[in-house]
């Protein structure tokens, strides 16, 4: 992979400089945890580079909460999206497989991954949850996003992934080649560290391509005790990069209003005849399982949970599914 | 440049006609102010303003390209509103979508059609389709039942399907009175009275969940094989797209991969008859 680099300062200069024509997102420290920031230019010191995952999924970028999609609207700004963990940048496949679906391709979708330029960053440490490497994922990114950062002291070190990013460093950074490979021999180091890290952490958990099998094969009894604590709050899903299910609601005018939905919420699946699939709590916890590790790998090239863990870290209920998938591999 | 699609848009329609077929059931007739063709099976997404949208199956003919039928039992909130609509009134229309009724597939063979209650609607459309290629069917039986003799829908329109050559119909219901004078019991009860030659016929079956069910597995122990038995499912279709997740139905989007599946195709997914 080819590699170009530019100096901190100048870096930031630049960012500064784009600020006036694209809006940029990067994560920031703030009160609570690490988050993306629409950034200014009092916060572009602050950008972290090469931690692990912001508390938002990227799918927060291309499907908002909430969004009228019947009205007109003007073209969005460019937009940069600087630090986006590998675990992020996968869950892209299947949301393009879904929204650039060639018979029903989202306009609004597509139009936000065009104009959005993602410069992910290798992750050089892991949170508690991070299980990425367990589900085939690599904790730094070579497809899919545009460029890759590496923050090394006083330089800003970029790995090219799109013709795209190699435009955008070439043009616009004005960074240079690195032609001396002793500068970049470091970055194989800390990626062999942290898939290490990754898989002494996680050595209980079954491979991805058993946990289908895992899932189909538990039987009622192993929901109802697992779902115990479940009180329905969908924050899992919405915290999830994969997930993107949603409702259309009706607005006069023939407006339709599309806002995220779960399948964790009761009534999901009910019919107007009354029919409700998903009627019980443990048949609704037991759907994301079956949706993310049996149908979605049945009907999806890519796949559906990534490793990221936020939704260990979102659950109310304290509902740890490396625990629950750990006890199924026993 | 053209205006790009936009998938989520609906097209204006205008009601111009209210036919009350059931004390719960009206048919509506729509001229939509845009082009509009689908095929027998597939559905829309029909939207009353500001109040809902909720997924139909058109009950006309496919052949008809100026104007569409559509069939709605009065049973929530959004139907409720479509009731109480005046003529005039413009309604929104998305789709069609889906995969309907693989009408190629039933040439030179007997079909025989099993619907109950307001799945007579896709039916209906079904069978208006195959009335224009009876020189290409063996022969076409329809079995209808619903709960009582003012509940069956289309009565005018089975008059003229008795008249159509090559078509049987055969009616029930499940509770009679004193003017019917068809058969009394469920749908299947009918395939008593029926001469099929199964080999070279295919099955349709449209109706509420439990019909759907107990006809299948009545038509799998006179011998149809699993993937000559067409089903009409019916799910929670909101998106039409394979986008919103409400009608999964195990690895399938109802709303995209069917709503018409053969029963070899789903029989192995998760709650096909809830």
């Amino acid at each position: 992979m080819n590699y170009y680099f530019i100096k901190k300062e100048a870096w930031d200069k630049v960012m500064e400089a784009l600020l006036s024509s694209c809006n940029i997102y990067a994560p920031v420290v703030n009160e609570y945890s690490q988050d993306y920031e629409l950034l200014t230019p009092a916060l572009i010191p602050s950008i972290l580079y090469n931690k692990p995952k912001p508390v938002s999924p990227l799918k927060i970028f291309f499907l908002p909460v909430k969004e009228n999609v019947t009205a007109e609207r003007k073209d969005e700004k460019p937009r940069i999206i600087i630090g986006v963990p590998n675990c992020d940048v996968e869950a892209l496949g299947l949301l393009d497989e879904i929204y650039l679906d060639e018979s029903y391709e989202d306009i609004f979708y597509r139009k936000r991954r065009e104009n959005t330029l993602i410069i992910s960053s290798d992750c050089f440490d892991i949170q508690e949850h991070c299980h990425c490497t367990s589900y085939g994922v690599k904790p730094w990114s070579e497809n899919r996003t545009d460029l890759s950062v590496i923050l090394s002291k006083d330089t800003v070190i970029l790995r090219i992934i799109s013709q795209k990013g190699e435009k955008f460093v070439r043009e616009t950074l004005q960074a240079s080649p690195v032609d001396d490979k002793s500068m970049i021999s470091f970055i194989d180091v800390r990626h062999r560290e942290i898939e290490g890290l990754l898989s002494r952490t996680n050595k209980s958990l079954p491979d991805y391509k058993e946990t289908g099998r895992l899932v189909r094969e538990s039987v009622k009894a192993v929901w109802m005790k697992h779902s115990a604590t479940c009180v329905s709050c969908g924050a899992c899903t919405t915290i999830c990069p994969t997930c993107t299910c949603f409702l259309l609601i009706d607005k006069p005018g023939f407006h339709k209003v599309k806002q995220m939905d779960a399948c964790q919420y009761p009534g999901f699946e009910k019919t107007a005849g009354g029919e409700d699939p998903l009627k019980e709590l443990y048949e609704r916890f037991r759907n994301r399982y079956m949706c993310k590790y049996v149908w979605k790998p049945e009907k999806f090239k890519h796949i559906a949970c990534t490793g990221c863990g936020r939704c260990i870290e979102a659950c109310i209920g304290k509902i740890d599914k490396n625990k629950i998938f750990t006890e199924l591999a026993k | 440049m053209p205006a790009e699609k936009n998938i989520y848009r609906p097209i204006k329609a205008k009601l111009t006609d209210v036919i009350a077929e059931s004390p719960t059931i009206k048919t509506f007739v729509l001229i939509p102010e845009e082009e509009f063709t689908f095929s027998t099976g597939q559905f829309i997404e029909l939207s009353v303003d500001g109040i809902g949208e909720a997924p139909f199956t058109p009950s006309s003919s496919p052949l008809v390209k100026d104007r569409l039928e559509v069939t709605v039992m009065k049973t929530g909130y959004v139907t409720d509103y479509m009731h109480n609509l005046k003529l005039g009134a413009i309604m929104g229309i998305r789709g069609p979508f889906g995969r309907g009724y693989p009408v190629e597939k039933f040439y030179n063979r007997e079909v025989l059609i099993l619907g109950g209650g307001c799945g007579f609607a896709p039916i209906r459309s079904l069978l208006y389709n195959l009335a224009a290629i009876t020189d290409k069917l063996r022969k076409v039986t329809l079995c209808y039942g619903s709960k009582t003799p003012e509940d069956c829908i289309y009565k005018p329109y089975i008059s003229e399907l008795k008249k159509i050559p090559k078509f049987e119909v055969f009616r029930s219901v499940d509770r009679g009175d004193s003017t019917w004078t068809e058969k009394v019991g469920v749908v299947t009860t009918l395939l008593e009275d029926v001469k099929v030659d199964i080999k070279n016929s295919v099955a349709v079956v449209c109706g509420p969940p439990i019909m759907m069910k107990f006809s299948t597995l009545k038509l799998l122990d006179m011998g149809y094989p699993e993937y000559d038995i067409y089903l009409s499912m019916e799910k929670n279709m909101s998106c039409g797209l394979g986008k919103c997740g409400h009608c999964m139905m195990g690895k399938y989007f109802v709303c995209k991969d069917g709503p018409v599946f053969t029963y070899q195709e789903i029989k192995d997914q998760p709650n096909i008859w809830s």
